[in-house]
């Protein structure tokens, strides 16, 4: 991570919960990742100044634009002064203006507003369409007039609300793209919010998962989704096969683990021993066996039989629910294209393991 | 003969048609943007006129602008049985249709797209004037032209407040009352007919700004490059 430019310390009490939110970012792209109702919204619209935080601080580059406490003078930079550049979720396009007087709009007054306006909508590859408003535009070229929209004043920070959830995937990974690129073209610090952990995957450098107003965890995204910090994180993150267990054995070469009478095997992780933690397994990491096959090294652990619960199919997943011998259910899923002579029915006993590299300690809070 | 009354008509009409625009507009964002305690009750009280017989809202002005009133022995003003009392009576019964159409119209046009223009750089009044007017103009205008066009047929209050003195408070459908008890039907005729097809054309002219000019995308806009 580059040096810190923004730095976003801030209170605010909304119906139901509490937003306390801490930032700081260089230039970078980091995805507010969170379910809807965490504040993810609530965030973006308090840094560009569309909501007042009830109290804390904000500053860019090491200028305050937000001051509030219980005393001391306050520091509030209107938005229209704040120069923020901000995409909002359903674009927010001026239907009355062409794309091009779209993008010229901040420009307003200013000598150059038509020449800076066709640059950037030649930038964005819309040049043929400066003259189109905004209903004769698909969606991802109105996504890209917005985008040029809040560029036009040069701002240093870009806000983008789930900029791009309702485009078609093609559309949606081009963009993506664009963003990463335009980001290091101009070294802007980019906060972009969305509820899709694809998304996040796709255009973060960082991620910052929120939950009910809080930044539970931020890092760089594989380190946040392959260790969240605990079992909120985990779950926001859409992990499952969450449990307790009892740790038996830390050693340099592994864990052994208790799961209400169930022994694990797991790779080296930092716990003490006797200590109780919160684990996971990914139900791609739980494995069937097969009797007909060779028994691979990657399946020599964790062995269990349990019984199918339930059987659940998605477009290219097979999900199985299995009752475990300790009264638990493990969630077992693996590729719909995959041979099997078993008949994994509701009822039937199967044969598991847990992959000892897919079990994962979650990093006490 | 009727060109007086025409005249002052015109005079009256145009006067409570520019404050029906400034105090309706200035009503109606309020209105539509704000909440407060006792908006209901306000908002009420604008469109009673509507509802009300003109001789009430005339009793009402009457009140006002009478002697003994506050706001009279305050500012001076002796303006009953004069045009101007016209005028406000006009002004009075016109501002409902403004400030209902207006609110509808500024209240349809998402917030988003003011906020968008504050990321944009723009003070309140240029976010008003370059977004939120524009976009509601068609609702802005259709209540402007029914505004006036009732304040142009404005007859029971401003009998009441302004009198039916021909050459100084006679308005057109007053004197169209005037004309037909003096049984001078020839001026009656011209004169409603010349009302009707100003009624007539205002009404058509609302419906016709009501109607989009483009029509809106009915399904998927036309996709050439993302």
């Amino acid at each position: 991570m580059s040096d810190t430019r923004l730095t976003v310390d801030i209170e605010k009490r909304l119906a139901g919960f509490r937003l306390a939110v801490r930032l700081e970012m260089g230039a970078e792209i980091v995805v507010l990742f969170g379910p809807s109702g965490a504040g993810k919204t609530t965030t973006l619209n308090a840094i560009a100044g569309l909501v007042t935080p009830d109290a804390g601080e904000m500053a860019l580059d090491g200028r305050l634009f937000f001051r509030k406490h219980r005393s001391g003078a306050v520091v509030n930079v209107p938005a229209r002064k704040r120069r923020i550049g901000y995409v909002f979720q359903q674009y927010a396009l001026f239907p009355h203006l062409t794309a091009l007087e779209n993008i010229a709009y901040a420009l307003w007054r200013r000598r150059d507003a038509h020449r800076r306006a066709e640059t950037l909508l030649e930038r964005m590859g819309l040049a043929h369409l400066a003259d189109r408003y905004p209903h004769e535009l698909s969606g991802g070229q109105q996504q890209r007039v917005a985008i040029a929209r809040a560029l036009a004043t040069d701002p240093q920070v870009l806000l983008l609300d789930e900029p791009f959830s309702a485009l078609d995937p093609a559309v949606r990974e081009r963009l993506q793209k664009d963003l990463r690129n335009l980001q290091a073209e101009m070294n802007l610090v980019v906060l972009y919010v969305t509820h899709r952990l694809e998304d996040a995957f796709a255009v973060g450098h960082r991620l910052a998962v929120l939950r009910e107003g809080r930044v539970e965890q931020i890092g760089p995204i594989d380190q946040v989704f392959r260790h969240p910090i605990n079992h909120h994180v985990a779950a926001v993150m859409g992990l499952r096969n969450l449990f307790r267990a009892r740790v038996m054995d830390s050693t340099p070469e592994g864990l052994r683990l208790d799961w209400d009478g169930l022994r694990l095997e797991a790779m080296p992780q930092p716990v003490a021993a006797a200590s109780i933690v919160t684990a996971y397994i990914r139900p791609e990491d739980v494995k069937i066996i097969y009797p007909d096959r060779p028994l691979m090294s990657a399946v020599r652990h964790n062995q269990v039989i349990g019984k199918i619960v339930e059987r659940r199919s998605q477009a290219d997943l097979q999900t199985l629910c299995v009752s475990m011998p300790n009264g638990h259910e493990l969630e077992v899923s693996f590729p719909v294209h995959a041979y099997t002579p078993l008949r994994l029915t509701p009822g039937e006993d199967v044969r598991l393991s847990l992959r000892r590299e897919g079990l994962v300690i979650l990093h006490p809070s | 003969m009727i060109w007086q009354p025409v005249i002052l008509s015109l005079q009256v009409t145009a006067v409570a048609t520019f404050f029906i625009l400034v105090i309706g507009l200035a009503l109606a964002l309020v209105l539509a943007r704000s909440r407060f305690a006792g908006k209901t009750i306000l908002e009420t009280a604008i469109s009673l006129p509507l509802v009300l017989p003109p001789s009430v809202v005339g009793y009402y002005l009457l009140l006002a602008l009478g002697r003994g009133s506050p706001l009279v022995e305050w500012t001076g003003w002796r303006i009953l049985f004069t045009w101007p009392a016209a005028a406000i009576a006009a002004t009075i019964v016109g501002l409902p249709l403004m400030v209902q159409a207006s609110q509808a119209a500024i209240a349809n046009v998402d917030p988003a797209l003011e906020n968008a223009a504050r990321t944009l750089g723009s003070s309140e009044p240029a976010v008003f004037w370059r977004v939120t007017l524009p976009l509601a103009r068609r609702g802005i205008l259709a209540g402007l032209v029914l505004g006036a066009a009732r304040a142009l047929g404005e007859f029971g209050a401003t009998l009441m407040v302004a009198g039916n003195i021909p050459g100084r408070t006679q308005t057109l459908p007053l004197a169209i009352y005037d004309a037909v008890q003096n049984r001078q039907y020839d001026a009656a005729n011209q004169m409603v007919l010349l009302m009707t097809a100003l009624a007539f054309f205002a009404l058509w002219f609302v419906r016709r700004i009501e109607q989009p000019k483009r029509p809106r995308p009915s399904s998927q806009p036309e996709n050439t490059t993302a």
